[in-house]
């Protein structure tokens, strides 16, 4: 869709307004950590296990010491031998990576200690100067062998299982025994990349003297990135300052603090001081960073011949790689957000969250949602199939509806779900093209999702605080902790401020993401920024708003509750007669009476209650946002391809902040799901990553985009900030189905594992050819 | 070595096996100039040679040494901006940023060739440059307004992909 | 730095370029760049030593261009990719050529990578192999001390791509009477990876198929004709059902080593494509 900017930046929320650091970007000016370079920078690399699994038994780093340019050399020796790791507040067991291991290395590329020196050729020569011997432990790669009693114990867990969540609701048994049609099916999901176009890398230095540590980083979360750096290296929080520059992207897999984040600051300690940089080659972005969990997602449902879904059970296992990483949120969310879509009464679901000697699976974009919505809206499909029921008929049937609560406590307040099923059916002529396009291979499937907006999984809290100071020109900082990792969380957030401030968007500069200056922020995850980030900015602005109101009251003698300031003016509320012009009122505030410094604060923590992991209930988020997607493809049936002709999204967004990038959130969400539905994949041997390159690797190109149609649905959430709730996740969520259902639609085949390769398609194809005689599927429509 | 960068001449200390992308970078401090896999797949470090996309990652700097080079610190003209660059920005065709440069370079040289290229000519002009953030429709949309900016800029030349030909065109 | 240290040369001549070739040792050709820098890169990650020098081709001028004199197209070892696929000289049997410029990598790479690489760089899977094989294009090369050598592209696939020579010049005769189906699969939708490649070049006469020549490009080994096919479609009324006929005349070498079962089902769908495509312009 198209959507230019709004040149009036007066009002700006609801309006296009450019991007806060576009003109940085278009020009190249803009400033990412990979682009810094300090005076005396050294070139840190991180020495890694070869083995998958091993003991270490002896680490000799004399020779590398001695290597002219080896300035530092650091491995767990060197370290407090803290633990850190993602879910340490509900999940206090998953907390089991050392920043360097010393003991046990648990997959290829396991962190073992770092190097620094005067480039980068010196500091390759020193990694291979380093003496470890290993004993070599057997290792497992597959999750369900992992499983198994006597498979090799990676870390303390039994069965290698680091996560159990049985989720249970109802009386499943009995609910099956009222259903008229039963099916079960199995799912497949693959491992898959981020690739963030700028690699993981950060800049470290340790002030030896006062003892202080900067980190530039190219991080969605500096403040979590802080916590557990001054954790591991048992220092005060306000003694580790972690800077976010401009990120180039991040899709999860910069949430948390890395090996490498550690690393750099101790090697600039045992250097006297000077910094150093580590960036990560884009082979190491493939193989040691995270990866997107795989999963087995078995399901079993009953239901009604009317469409009731009357009951649902299954098992979820994931490979979660060598440590927990975000492991235990994803799995919780694979198997939970089914009740914000769907109303359930009967449910039971266990998860498993399984150690392996593969690399870490952790965050990304879609938190486990990707892979269930595969399943999940798959199977929905053939269920609706099975009793002959029109697909987007059966969801908007079991949908979930505004105002209720779910079987596990979630909230639903605003709740758009059945306006997106219906307006997207609508713009795509759902009822003309569903099953009638067959005899072209053409095919429309459909598939819905809905997202949290913030998750309060990870601390006791999950708030968000910001500053507003309007300077005595009347130009005005915005100071939020929120990370924009380029998805525009500094442009809406700006937004917001201008908006309840009362002036132009033109007038706000943004600072986000430096703990040393800027407010607390959990950070850029679950999709929070604009509802969570966005409640705390609005409160700033509110406050800094009140301050200069109050000047202006008592220079005029009135009561400042009647006054207002909108569209750069203080006005009477009563009449909307204005008193004067916010400039003027700020040449008040800073007058030689009053000299007031207009500084205002706000900090917003969502109305949630904790989830009872025993049980799944709790309200996660303090909103929910709901999407329904479809797909209409093309299938070769000599080759296998599947071209998607055109894309639909009907999106619940609350109140599109800025449209345009609402719009581009959906856009980058829907080309990363095709990525994820046709091709990418992570392909492993061994433990041991084996396309590590984009040649190898592919992810979605210029060509071969299809067109996407969006539609903004603004139920006006009574929480989010001017009705806004959070988006950038829940449009990656239903692609995949929605793709896989119109494949079937269009050729009959049911591909139940990600992703959807021609290969795989054609051997359905064949099999299909095989099991049904010509005439069967030649006599549709 | 002298180096000709966005119409500025720089006198270059070369060892002789740097690529273009490092000296860029390292030496003439151009760090707009991006590279995300250092191997020829994402078209980040893309630069302009002769009014063509090439990429620095793979170009040695000694072989381009004296030929006109532009960079996305050169396109803008003074205070304002390339027609690319500016209608980039409108249409929100920027998220992340970091594959922008190669972009926009990717896309002046197609548009300065052809400033109405039909989607399927933009997308194969674009194939090499790898966006993870967007989707790649926002850009599109910003080269359908650059083209017709440029075009208003100066005359417009027909069908110029396929009048181009190469300058030298002698053989053995 | 992301190569190690070399010396780099510049020639402005054939001659001088002959002349470095053959007295350096350890040296290698540099023509776009984009397969060699990349080894190169390549090599020094894994420790592995690399060649001290490299001659540049690039201002070598007269090794750039495309040109036809009579009935001959000529193209420069050194024309990029988008030159050759820009050029106006690509008319009969020379268009098939745009089809396989326009297929290759993508863009930047096609503005970088020359003719000549992607035909010496002794990859299997390169795309100018298999069409030029069909076209009967001969390769020119220039040795030591003036000489001159001349191949056609068939044999010097046949003989692994080797040579010592630098390649200064592919000659095509032009020929308005032949006719070409070029097929092409990818590996995946959307992307550019190769799978394989089908040209077939073929006459009709009376009907039939005549002088067909079929080029296979596997991609695992080095592109080739397909005998067996050819010998099969030559005297072949251009029937319909004649394409699918022609699947049992194959050489199963060429398609079932280090194929698994989508490649060969892509290979057959190809070469029945391609046939079809031909059968129907012999209709006509």
């Amino acid at each position: 869709m198209v959507q230019t900017i709004n040149k009036d930046l007066v009002n700006p929320v609801g309006k296009s307004v450019p991007k806060i650091d576009g003109k940085g970007i278009v020009t190249g000016q803009i400033k990412y950590v990979f682009d810094v370079s300090l005076p005396n920078m050294l070139v840190g690399k991180m020495l890694r296990s070869p083995h998958a699994h091993a003991r270490i038994l002896s680490i000799d780093t004399s020779k590398a010491e001695k290597l002219s340019g080896v300035k530092a050399i650091v491995t767990a020796k060197d370290t407090h031998l803290i633990k850190f790791g993602s879910n340490e507040y509900f999940f206090p067991h998953t907390v089991d990576q050392l920043p360097l291991e010393d003991e046990k290395v648990r997959y290829i590329g396991d962190e073992i200690g770092a190097v620094a020196a005067v480039d980068e050729e010196t500091a390759e020569e020193a990694l291979k100067l380093i003496d470890i011997k290993y004993e070599v432990l057997p290792a497992v790669f597959d999750m369900e062998e992992a499983m198994k009693p006597g498979a090799p114990a990676i870390h303390e867990a039994m069965n290698n299982i680091a996560v159990i969540l049985p989720v249970n609701f109802g009386n499943v048994d009995r609910a099956f025994k009222e259903s008229d049609y039963i099916r079960e099916d199995i799912f497949r999901t693959q491992p898959a990349a981020h690739c963030s176009m700028e690699p993981h890398v950060c800049v470290g230095q340790w002030e030896t003297f006062s003892n202080k540590v900067t980190l530039w980083s190219s991080s969605q979360a500096p403040f979590k990135c802080r916590e557990a750096l001054a954790k591991c290296l048992k220092m005060d929080l306000n003694d580790v300052r972690v800077i976010k520059l401009a990120v180039g992207g991040g899709f999860g897999s910069k949430l948390e603090m890395m090996p490498m984040d550690f690393a750099a600051c101790v090697l600039s300690h045992k250097s006297g001081g000077l910094p150093v940089k580590i960036t990560y080659t884009r082979e190491e972005e493939f193989s040691f960073s995270r990866r997107k969990h795989p999963m087995i997602y078995k399901i079993k449902s009953g239901i009604k011949k009317d469409g009731t879904i009357m009951a649902i059970t299954g098992e979820v296992i994931a490979d979660g790689g060598a440590y927990c990483s975000y492991g235990p949120t994803v799995i919780a969310a694979a198997i939970m957000r089914i009740f914000m879509v769907y109303k359930i009464k009967n449910f039971r679901i266990s998860g498993y969250r399984v150690y392996t000697n593969n690399p870490i699976s952790g965050a990304i974009r879609g938190f486990g949602g990707v892979q269930s919505g595969f399943a999940i809206e798959s199977h929905i499909d053939m269920l609706a199939k099975g009793i002959g029921m029109d697909p987007m008929e059966f969801r908007l049937r079991n949908a979930t509806d505004p105002n209720m609560v779910t079987i596990n406590k979630m909230y639903l307040t605003s709740n758009g779900l059945k306006e997106c099923i219906t307006k997207a059916a609508a713009a795509a002529d759902w009822k003309n093209k569903y099953s009638k396009m067959r005899n072209q291979c053409r095919g429309i499937g459909i598939a819905v999702a809905a997202d949290v907006m913030g998750s309060k999984m990870y601390k006791s809290h999950e708030s968000a605080g910001s500053i507003v100071k309007v300077e005595e020109d009347g130009s005005v900082y915005l100071f939020t902790g929120a990370a924009d990792t380029g998805q525009g969380a500094n442009t809406a957030l700006s937004q917001i401020a201008a908006q309840e401030l009362g002036v132009s968007y033109s007038r706000i500069r943004c600072k986000s993401g430096d703990t040393e200056i800027t407010p607390f922020d959990t950070g850029s995850f679950a999709s929070r920024v604009t509802f969570i980030s966005g409640n705390a900015t609005k409160r700033a602005a509110t406050d800094a708003k009140k301050q200069i109101l109050n000047v202006v009251a008592e220079e005029y003698k009135l009561n400042p509750e009647d006054l207002d300031i909108i569209a750069e003016r203080v006005i009477h509320k009563k009449d909307s007669s204005v008193l004067l012009n916010f400039d003027k009122a700020l040449d008040l505030c800073y007058s030689f009476n009053y000299g007031r410094q207009i500084i205002g604060r706000g900090s917003y923590n969502p109305k949630t209650t904790p989830v009872d992991f025993r049980t799944a209930e709790g309200n996660v988020s303090g909103s929910y946002g709901f999407e329904a997607q479809i797909a209409e493809v093309e299938v070769d049936k000599e080759t296998g391809h599947v071209r998607i002709i055109k894309m639909w999204d009907a999106h619940d967004i609350g109140k599109a902040i800025n449209p345009q990038g609402v719009i581009g959130q959906i856009e980058g969400s829907i080309a990363m799901g095709i990525g994820y539905s046709l091709y990418e994949d992570l392909k492993f041997k061994n433990g041991r990553v084996v396309n590590a390159n984009f040649a190898n690797y592919r992810l979605p190109k210029a060509i071969g985009m299809p067109e996407i149609e969006t539609i903004l649905i603004e139920t006006i959430d009574p929480e989010g900030p001017f009705g806004a709730k959070g988006m950038g996740e829940a449009s990656l969520l239903p692609t995949s189905a929605a793709i896989a259902n119109a494949i079937e639609d269009a050729v009959g085949i049911r591909v139940k594992e990600l992703p959807m390769t021609p290969d795989k398609i054609l051997k359905a194809l064949k099999e299909k050819e095989q099991t049904t005689p010509q005439t069967a599927t030649e006599s549709q429509q | 070595m002298i180096f000709h960068v966005n119409h500025k001449t720089y006198e270059v200390d070369l060892v002789g096996h740097e690529t273009l992308l490092e000296v860029l970078r390292d030496k003439l401090g151009l760090t707009g100039t991006k590279t995300s896999c250092m191997e020829s797949e994402c078209g980040a470090c893309t630069v302009m040679i002769g009014g063509k996309g090439i990429l620095s990652c793979i170009t040695l700097a000694a072989n381009v040494a004296g030929e006109p080079i532009t960079t996305i610190e050169g396109l803008a003209d003074g205070e304002n901006l390339h027609p690319v660059q500016q209608a980039f920005l409108d249409y929100g065709a920027a998220q992340c940023g970091f594959c922008i440069p190669g972009m926009i370079m990717a896309s002046t040289a197609l548009l300065t060739q052809n400033p109405h290229p039909t989607r399927e000519e933009m997308e194969y002009a674009l194939d090499g440059n790898i966006c993870r953030c967007t989707g790649y429709l926002k850009i599109f949309e910003a080269l359908r307004e650059a083209g017709d900016k440029m075009s208003q800029l100066k005359a417009p030349r027909e069908s110029a992909l396929y009048q181009y030909i190469p300058a030298v065109s002698s053989t053995p | 730095m992301l190569l190690n240290p070399l010396t780099f040369h510049a020639p402005k001549t054939v001659e001088e370029a002959i002349e470095l070739y053959s007295t350096l040792g350890e040296v290698r050709l540099l023509a776009g760049g984009t397969f060699l820098l990349n080894s190169l890169k390549l090599l020094k990650k894994r420790g592995i030593k690399t060649p001290q020098h490299v001659i540049s081709l690039r201002k070598i001028s007269v090794l750039q261009g495309v040109k036809v004199t009579g009935d001959t197209l000529t193209i420069g070892a050194m024309t990029v990719i988008n030159d050759l696929f820009s050029s106006p000289h690509l008319t009969d049997n020379f268009a098939i050529l745009r089809t396989v410029c326009r297929n290759i990598s993508t863009n930047p790479i096609r503005n970088m990578a020359t003719v000549g690489g992607n035909l010496t760089s002794r990859y299997t899977w390169t795309e100018m192999g298999a069409p030029l094989i069909a076209l009967e294009a001969v390769m020119h090369f220039c040795g030591t001390n003036h000489t001159t050598e001349s191949i056609t592209v068939e044999d010097f696939f046949k003989n692994f791509a080797k040579t010592e020579k630098i390649l200064t010049h592919i000659t095509i005769r032009r020929d308005p009477a032949a006719a070409l189906a070029y097929q092409r699969v990818k590996k995946l939708s959307d992307v550019d990876v190769p799978l394989l490649a089908v040209c077939i070049r073929t006459h009709f006469n009376d009907g039939c198929f005549t002088r067909t020549r079929a080029s296979i490009n596997c991609t695992t080994s080095f592109a080739k004709r397909d005998l067996v096919l050819e010998e099969f479609l030559n005297g072949k009324k251009t029937a319909n059902g004649i394409a699918q006929e022609a699947l049992a005349h194959l050489d199963t070498s060429i398609y079932d080593t280090r194929s698994d079962d989508y490649k060969k089902s892509m290979f057959r769908i190809s070469i029945k494509k391609a046939i079809e495509d031909l059968t129907r312009r012999g209709q006509t």
